[in-house]
């Protein structure tokens, strides 16, 4: 136990500023320079629209504190002319005067709690929403690059910071200025030369905030940054516990999960410690201002410059001073961290949006579906093409497969097609429209996807099926469903539609997934339909009734099909066959078996006799 | 609350430390005025110049001296607060990872999340500032009692007969807070949850263009968390000014005794003045009371919410003396009896459900989507337990193994190929921690996923993103596989693992398997790759159809020849038929 003692003095000093928790992948990054007045300057612009409000709780915290200092007042006075003079008729009526008083004060001091609550938790709900919305205009890499439990803290933990500092900061700050300025004009009517002294400390007081708010700003930056790296990797590991579980890595998470922490403890540490240095400073300098006004007013005094009853209330003034100092001092800490939290919520707020802005966009109304990739070309890394020079064309209501062993960039050519990512080189139209002039969402109103992960949300399966088309009746979402084959297995689960699917859609199946991401794809009745993998899930026999289904579906739009089973696909009017990113092979099933090429090689492979 | 001393039990020590420094601290800070009045009263009344220096500078030392009891005060309290913190996420993360499956569906990812961050810090908070300034206001408010009592017993009875008054309402709005913000917590862990989903799907919702509908579902939880919020902080605000009325109307009570006690002689003037002077500085502790309530109900909710999770019972704990905690397995799996239905449902999953796999055997599991295949899976590691039936592994129940030691001998390679942030060598290393290079680059060739690795710009140091979302379905799921195959396992468990896979890298796949000397189970679709197993069991809503050799199957099951048709046509099928 007593070891723990000397702990205290074993915390490494935290010297790296270059963020080496950030995942690698967005260390190329450039850092922002920014600073943390800025940082208050947007604060305050969330602040200000609530001004009407604001300057209704500076008014109660102007009351209450002219309140509380009428009320000793009248206290006094009831003892001098009542309780001094032993006459005690009429006291009654001011003490029941005094106990209006009193009631107002408290009344004003719970109105300006009550509005000032109002305020902040507007403010802070107002980040997340506005965090939340600014979230979705991002491009798709952006979120290929981050863990999601970092993304996540900001919404909880960094805003959290916000919101503690807004509730209680503000009226604290507030109420301590209006008293300082107070005993300040006091104490400059007393004494200018006297208060000039006092001041004296202010230069002092400014250079050590300086030296620890370098330090704690800084600190509680990384520390809500090592936060944000600790729910990370919760979030990772505790989504992929089955991979933890079966491989026996308990304890290999456990320890890495201790690294972190320990980062996080680290900095935390020196972040509270300096912070508490604060108070304690302004503590000290206090009583160095009171010792020199009492000694150089003594002297003064002593020349006969002034006199001793005015030093006598100046030195209370000048003791009186020193609260509102000290809790100024002790807001100042909460404000940083408030401040760390704000910038990590503004730096997601100054990513830049998926490039949309660009003029002359067409307007993209009504769709053929007659697609064109000229000559594309699209890496995901800085070296290395993904996919390159890839050229073909689709007539509206054609069916399209793309065919190639994985990684061959099938995925790939969807991702370009869809605009989740943007080509490098080259040129994707549909209808003749160059895509990056149509907006994302002009362009994908005109497609439905069956994505290789089937994500579902928490919620019923109706809901489910429905997001595809959110005006759809249930009628259209059974029917829909009966389509994709999911109806029977849909009324065999106890809630049949109204089966609540958990996190994850876990409870239900791979394959039952696959089939609800396909009902919702048919619910959605796109012009360009896309599936990537859209069966691999489900059984065979289950496959073939669905493909009847989708084959009606594909009829008379674009569709695009990824798929390995090649019997799927056969009946496609184009297959374009991939390798490394380009296209070695295309045509119709037929023609490609008799290219006697890889094409007929992979069919021969699915047709070897067992 | 037990869980905050619990845990602090082992910072005392500098709990302690911090406790005396902050009363040095408080002691310095009431000593202060006296010298002050000392310096007034004696230097400059009669200006002294002489008296002065020497009692400001015993001032300045004081002060000196309180800074830095002040400075190592903040020091040992955030030592502890920190560590305690520390400590407490250490502990909740290493019973997390001791849950079983079926405790997660009791707490959604998202609520541990906040649960282990934001709950802990509202904790944490709590301890740091109860460090440095938990103690004044209460012990400013007794002593400022006392002292009234000393002065005059009668006029202080009213302070006195306050006080059950005041624990009360102080009890009783800590626990009413307690409740408040506990529903605040759980609204966070809502706001964490839609957020958590929108980002695992944000394909999806692009795709589908939902961003308007998220967006509202968002703020339909931020408004829910914000008004719950404000509600629970609006009533914690009532605290203070409540306190303060309560109190100044018991000055006045005093002073009302005071003019009926002062003519007949029952108190003095200057008693009547000191005491209300002390009601006055009892009232100033109000305001830093009420926030230590506040903080210490909002702790309270975090500290239930922690002690949910650390009490949530580990069902597959491994049983006592578990005898054959560190044998090595052959890899012989029998299922017998096999009953189960997922918690807190009545839906079997699988029912009565017996087979036997020898070592070394490979075994095929076919079946329609739903028809419990990846559940089966899911019961060999003990991911679950059965609802009835035994799984025996060598002919031993595998509840007599220790958990560890059977997961570490069994290779599994999920349905969904779940990848972490790192490297591709620190992925596959993940079956095996000290597995070498050499290790790993034969488990990567015999997944087949050698050369597309040192296509990689940095070949086996390439950095996966979350999941693994910068590599396609297939080599996320073959880098899977060589995760499982890397650490040699006795028993290799694919469930439906090739899917993404176009069938000549499966068909070179599957050979290199047979290299690897282990019981081997697939789940899969494909009649090719069933056609190659020693054994093939076909499931039926939980049951076990039929099982058997591809040929025995192809002439004795309709629903086998169905498949096989649905995957190669009637040709084939009549052809094949005819070859058996």
């Amino acid at each position: 136990m007593l070891r723990d003692l000397f702990s205290p003095f074993r915390y490494k000093p935290i010297l790296d500023n270059s963020g080496s928790n950030e995942s690698p992948l967005s260390r190329n990054k450039k850092p922002k320079v920014k600073n943390q007045q800025q940082t208050l300057k947007r604060l305050w612009r969330y602040l200000a629209v609530h001004r009407i409000h604001l300057i209704l709780v500076i008014a109660m915290v102007i009351i209450s504190s002219v309140l509380s200092l009428l009320g000793p007042f009248l206290a006094g006075k009831s003892i001098d002319h009542y309780i001094v003079t032993k006459e005690s008729k009429g006291i009654l009526k001011l003490l029941a005067g005094l106990a209006v008083i009193y009631l107002f004060t408290s009344v004003t001091l719970f109105l300006q709690n009550y509005w000032m609550v109002g305020i902040a938790q507007n403010t802070v709900s107002k980040m997340r929403n506005d965090l939340f919305n600014h979230l979705h205009k991002l491009p798709i890499p952006f979120f290929d690059k981050r863990q999601h439990g970092e993304l996540m803290s900001r919404v909880t933990n960094d805003i959290e910071n916000v919101s503690s500092t807004l509730n209680s900061s503000v009226i604290q700050v507030i109420s301590s200025i209006l008293i300082l300025i107070g005993t300040i004009s006091v104490m400059l009517y007393l004494s200018p030369l006297l208060t000039l002294l006092t001041l004296i400390i202010i230069p002092l007081m400014y250079t050590g905030m300086k030296w620890i708010t370098k330090r704690t700003g800084r600190l509680f930056k990384i520390q809500q940054r090592n936060l944000g790296d600790l729910n990370g990797f919760i979030e990772e590991t505790i989504s992929g516990q089955r991979i933890v579980k079966t491989f026996s890595q308990e304890k290999k998470v456990i320890d890495e999960f201790i690294s972190k922490n320990s980062k996080l403890k680290g900095a935390g540490f020196w972040a509270s410690a300096y912070s508490g240095f604060i108070p304690k400073l302004m503590n000290g300098l206090n009583n160095l201002s009171f010792t020199v006004i009492a000694a150089v007013g003594g002297w003064l005094a002593y020349k006969g410059h002034i006199s001793i009853g005015t030093i006598v209330i100046f030195a209370e003034y000048s003791r009186q001073f020193t609260r509102p100092l000290n809790d100024l001092a002790n807001q100042f800490n909460t404000v940083l961290s408030a401040i760390a939290g704000a910038e990590r919520v503004f730096d997601i707020l100054d990513e830049e949006e998926e490039a949309n802005d660009e003029k002359n966009m067409y307007d993209f109304p009504y769709v053929d579906g007659r697609v064109e990739f000229c000559e594309v070309s699209f890496s995901y890394e800085e070296e290395g093409k993904t996919i390159s020079d890839i050229s073909f064309a689709v007539s509206p209501g054609e069916t399209v497969a793309l065919v190639g062993a994985t990684g061959a960039g099938k995925t790939t050519i969807i991702n370009l097609l869809s605009r989740f990512y943007d080509a490098d080189e080259g040129s994707i139209l549909i209808d003749g429209k160059e895509i990056k002039k149509i907006k994302r969402e002009d362009l994908r109103k005109h497609m439905g996807f069956v994505l290789q992960d089937s994500y579902l949300f928490q919620g019923t399966i109706r809901e489910n099926i429905r997001y595809g088309r959110l005006e759809a009746s249930d009628e259209e979402v059974e029917r829909a469903a009966k389509l994709a084959n999911a109806h029977s297995f849909i009324m065999k689960t106890p809630g049949q539609y109204d089966t609540v699917l958990k996190q994850d859609g876990s409870g239900i199946s791979q394959g039952q997934k696959q089939l609800l991401s396909i009902a919702r794809a048919i619910l959605a009745d796109p012009s360009i339909l896309i599936l990537d993998e859209a069966t691999s899930s489900i059984d065979t026999i289950t496959e073939l009734k669905i493909q009847e289904a989708l084959q009606r579906l594909m009829e008379g739009r674009t569709s695009f099909v990824i798929a390995h089973r090649l019997n799927t696909i056969q009946k496609a009017d184009q297959i374009i066959v991939l390798s490394d990113g380009q296209i070695i092979e295309r045509g119709s099933h037929h023609e490609l078996l008799s290219q006697k090429g890889y094409y007929l090689g992979l069919f021969n492979s699915q047709l070897r006799k067992i | 609350m037990r869980i905050m001393f619990k845990f602090l039990k082992s910072y005392r020590a500098s709990a302690s430390v911090a406790l005396v420094f902050m009363l040095v601290e408080l002691f310095v800070e009431l000593w202060q005025p006296l010298i002050i009045a000392k310096i007034i009263d004696e230097g400059i009344m009669n200006s002294d110049i002489p008296f002065i220096f020497k009692w400001g500078a015993v001032m300045l030392g004081i002060s000196l001296f309180a800074f830095f009891g002040g400075i190592i005060n903040s020091f040992f309290a955030a030592h502890v607060s920190q560590s305690f913190a520390f400590d407490i996420r250490n502990s909740l993360y290493e019973k997390i990872q001791s849950f079983t499956y079926a405790n997660f569906t009791r707490f959604p990812t998202s609520s541990l999340i906040t649960r282990m961050t934001n709950d802990v810090t509202q904790l944490q908070n709590t301890v740091f500032m109860g460090l440095r300034i938990m103690m004044r206001a209460p012990l400013l408010i007794l002593g400022s009692t006392i002292m009234a009592f000393t002065v005059n017993a009668k006029l202080a009875l009213i302070l006195t007969a306050v006080i059950p008054f005041l624990t009360l309402f102080l009890a009783w709005i800590m626990k009413k807070g307690g409740s408040l913000f506990q529903s605040v917590q759980v609204k966070l862990d809502g706001v964490n949850s839609v957020m958590r989903e929108n980002l695992t799907g944000i394909r999806l919702i692009k795709a589908f263009l939902r961003r308007n509908y998220e967006g509202k579902r968002f703020s339909r939880a931020n408004l829910t968390l914000k008004d719950e919020t404000v509600y629970a902080l609006r009533v914690m605000e009532t605290v203070n000014p409540f306190l303060l009325f309560f109190m100044n109307i018991c000055v006045l009570v005093i002073l009302w005794l005071g003019s009926e006690l002062v003519p007949t002689n029952g108190a003095e003037i200057g008693e009547v003045v000191a005491i209300v002077n002390y009601a006055a500085r009892i009232t100033s502790a109000f305001s830093p009371l009420s926030f230590i309530i506040a903080a210490f109900s909002r702790a309270r909710a975090s500290a239930g919410r922690m002690a949910e999770v650390f009490e949530t019972a580990n069902e597959m704990e491994d049983a006592e003396g578990s005898i054959h905690s560190n044998r090595e397995i052959c890899g012989d799996v029998e299922f017998m009896g096999v009953y189960f239905e997922y918690p807190d449902t009545d839906r079997p999953i699988l029912q009565d459900l017996s087979f036997r796999v020898k070592a070394g055997e490979t075994i095929a599991i076919l079946g329609a989507t739903g028809s419990g295949k990846s559940t089966l899976f899911q019961l060999i590691p003990r991911l679950y337990g059965t609802t009835d039936g035994n799984i025996l592994i060598d002919g031993h129940d595998i509840r007599s193994y220790k958990q560890e030691s059977l997961r570490k001998q069994i290779g599994f390679v999920p349905q969904e190929a779940l990848l972490f942030t790192g490297t591709v060598k620190e992925n596959i290393a993940w079956g095996k921690q000290d597995a070498s290079l050499e290790e790993i680059i034969k488990a990567a060739k015999a997944a087949q996923i050698h050369q597309t690795i040192m296509k990689l710009p940095k070949q086996y140091e390439a950095v996966l993103g979350q999941k693994g979302v910068n590599l396609s379905g297939g080599q996320k799921q073959r880098l899977s596989i060589a995760r499982a195959l890397v650490r040699n396992p006795k028993i290799l468990m694919l469930d439906d693992s090739t899917s993404a896979l176009d069938l000549k890298t499966e068909a070179i796949l599957l050979k290199s398997l047979k290299e690897y000397k282990c019981t081997t189970l697939v789940i899969t679709q494909k009649i090719s790759t069933a056609a190659e197993a020693d054994s093939i069991l076909l499931l039926e809503d939980g049951r076990l159809l039929t099982e058997g050799s591809h040929d025995s199957l192809l002439k004795n099951s309709q629903l086998y020849r169905q498949i096989f048709e649905s995957q190669f046509g009637e040709e084939e099928l009549e052809h094949a038929q005819r070859s058996v």
